[in-house]
């Protein structure tokens, strides 16, 4: 999205008047001098949707560090004497469930542990994903044939199925959690990220490395994984908004995080029986779901228009 | 063209296939039909309860080997897929719940596609102005809504609408009443349960094919055929709809057919929160009672609707676009 405020965009030292020329080239000489990073910085603010996304964020992180020190109440204990008071009741902020529980320690616990699950998931795949596909991608031939292969058996799998399976067998453990999601979630992006790197395989410096006789690792880890730097930034935002998704979907029918332990999509569960005598149940862990999701959505698409060398969305810069 | 389909069609059964059976045996390892029968009262014997799963092919004493065999024989002779530990027959509860998710299914994905795609164009002949703006607001909200959100959101608005108005309008639990008699009578009752649960699954699955439409008819938008369509005298429109929106609604159609699995397992949300007896709800079900042959059945039904998603993408492929050939 081209949010082109003209005190940003370089046309507007353009009326310069025509004896300042040794000036004016000194200026674009300057300009042309802009580090990647502050180019990079330059592109993101300029889309503001996505610095919404990035403060949006934040201010969720912030709440779910900051939040249990506000409350005298634990997310755990139940308070008998009021069992599903409205918000504001009896010293509860946004009231209790059914079983007596405060809904705000339940809500910036459940946050916590939904954030805690999506970032170290999509920080898990993008590794596992960035490492698997460069592998198969530098070897080539019959190993990369049998990496291939193996990727397209894991697509195949039912992974929903086996996730809930293997998750109700270990009695809702968000670690275990952790590790099914991370398992059957790298697949599709290892495979991107491998069509990406055949044709860095054959650049000059992958090639000069090789022959030089550098370590296959040594050239993966320095020359291959840093050139698509951009794209596993961007598929790691997008990967937290996604096992955002899966991690309550999961956690709604009863297969991910379970009692005693609290996640946005238990919360959202909780309340599904209570819709119109009990709704702040509902709504209160649905808003901070969405906005989670839109925020790293958000984030995720300011990036790729910031990092993308093509992208003409961004403006000029 | 037929050929070339036949050999997809072989290479995708082997994998579904061996995605079945590597799901029967991880089934096995992680369910345990036994304990649906501890709850029991009288309490039963260990003895009692394995000669009951023996009926079932389920016997956690039989090596699991022969109990692949006795299961795969049973599949590939009668096509018998098994029995649940309680002893009701999975195919029996298939054929009725494929029935029932389909319907749910299929027209939310028609609707999703047709407004979808209308929306896309709309928007990107409309680029950067309000419209625009707002319909892309809208969407990339919905696309990253959770669908239990979508569908507990789209229930409370039923369920306010019912109480303003005093009767119930719109119904939020089943498939029909369980009194309604007559062709009529069961078509309108279907018709009126099936609005809500297919307006939260268009809700969720839209936004896909809005921002993909629009992002490529942009790229198409701006490209020399499209101009030289103007410059013959076509209008701005016609240009669009018959040169623009033809090229770039090919990966439109390819996405539409690799999305039926995953609104199939967004389905599961949906009918588990309207109380619909479809696939999602007997996945759901499969795994809660420790159901090993139904849980194997909805991974084949799985597999099987990817491969199927998967030919119909090359098919539409072919078919649309005509740099590709199949000799």
């Amino acid at each position: 999205m081209a949010i082109n405020t003209p005190s940003h965009g370089p046309e507007t030292d353009s009326p310069l008047p025509p004896d300042t020329e040794g000036a004016h080239t000194g200026e674009t000489g300057r300009r042309k001098r802009l580090s990647p990073a502050k180019l990079y910085l330059r592109r993101f603010t300029r889309n503001r949707p996505a610095l919404a996304g990035l403060v949006l964020f934040f201010l969720l992180v912030l709440f779910s560090i900051v939040g249990p020190f506000l409350t005298h109440w634990n997310y755990q204990e139940a308070d008998f004497t009021s069992l599903s008071v409205a918000p504001g009741v009896d010293g509860h902020l946004f009231g209790t469930n059914g079983a007596g529980n405060d809904t705000y320690a339940q809500l910036v616990h459940g946050l916590s542990r939904s954030i805690i699950i999506a970032v170290s998931v999509s920080l898990l795949t993008t590794t596992i994903a960035a490492l698997f596909g460069t592998t198969a991608a530098y070897f080539g031939g019959k190993v990369e044939r049998a990496m291939l292969g193996f990727v397209h058996f894991l697509l195949i799998l039912p992974s929903f199925l086996i996730i809930a399976l293997v998750g109700t067998h270990y009695r809702g453990q968000w670690q275990v959690l952790v590790v099914v999601l991370t398992v059957f979630g790298w697949m599709l992006t290892s495979r991107v990220i491998w069509s990406l790197a055949t044709s860095l395989r054959e650049r000059e410096y992958v090639m000069a490395a090789r022959f030089m006789g550098v370590s296959p690792l040594r050239t993966i880890l320095r020359h291959l994984v840093p050139n698509i730097g951009s794209l596993l930034i961007v598929t790691f935002t997008l990967g937290v908004a996604s096992t955002v998704q899966a991690e309550t979907a999961l956690s709604f029918i009863g297969f991910g995080v379970k009692q005693p332990d609290v996640s946005l999509g238990t919360m959202l569960a909780d309340g599904q029986h209570t819709l119109s005598t009990a709704p702040w149940l509902f709504y209160l862990p649905a808003v901070m779901v969405v906005l989670l999701t839109v925020a790293m959505a958000l984030i995720g698409d300011g990036l790729r228009d910031a990092l993308d060398p093509t992208s003409q969305s961004g403006g000029r810069a | 063209m037929l050929r070339y389909i036949a050999r997809k069609a072989v290479g995708w059964f082997l994998m579904i296939v061996l995605a079945t059976n590597l799901t029967y045996f991880l089934a096995n390892a992680f369910l345990k039909p036994a304990s649906n029968y501890t709850a029991l009262r009288p309490p039963r014997t260990p003895a009692q309860i394995n000669h009951s799963l023996a009926l079932y092919n389920l016997n956690p004493n039989t090596p699991v080997l022969d109990r692949w065999w006795h299961w795969m024989s049973g599949i590939v002779l009668h096509f018998d897929w098994g029995r649940s530990p309680t002893g009701g027959s999975v195919n029996d509860q298939v054929a009725y719940r494929i029935l029932v998710s389909g319907q749910l299914v299929l027209g939310s994905t028609i609707l999703a596609i047709v407004f979808g795609v209308a929306l896309g164009v709309y928007t990107a002949s409309r680029q950067y102005k309000f419209s625009d703006r707002a319909w892309q607001g809208l969407s990339v909200l919905s696309f990253n809504t959770p669908s239990a959100v979508a569908a507990l959101a789209v229930v409370l608005g039923a369920i306010a609408l019912n109480q303003a108005l005093g009767t119930t309008l719109l119904p939020v639990a089943g498939a029909q009443n369980p009194d309604v008699s007559g062709f009529w009578g069961v078509f309108a009752s279907r018709f009126t349960h099936a609005i809500l649960p297919t307006i939260s699954l268009t809700f969720i699955s839209y936004a896909g094919y809005h921002l993909l439409q629009r992002s490529l008819l942009l790229d198409h938008i701006n490209s020399d055929y499209v101009r030289t369509a103007r410059a013959k005298g076509l209008t701005r429109q016609q240009a669009i709809y018959r040169h623009g929106l033809r090229t770039s609604i090919i990966p439109v159609a390819t996405q539409v057919a690799f999305a039926m699995p995953a609104l199939f397992t967004g389905a599961v949300i949906t009918e588990t929160v309207f109380a619909w007896h479809g696939m999602g709800e007997y996945f759901v079900k499969t795994i809660s009672t420790n159901d090993v042959h139904g849980a194997v059945a909805v991974a084949a039904f799985g597999a099987l609707m990817t491969a199927i998603g998967a030919i119909l993408a090359d098919v539409v492929i072919v078919a649309l676009d005509p740099r590709i050939r199949v000799s």
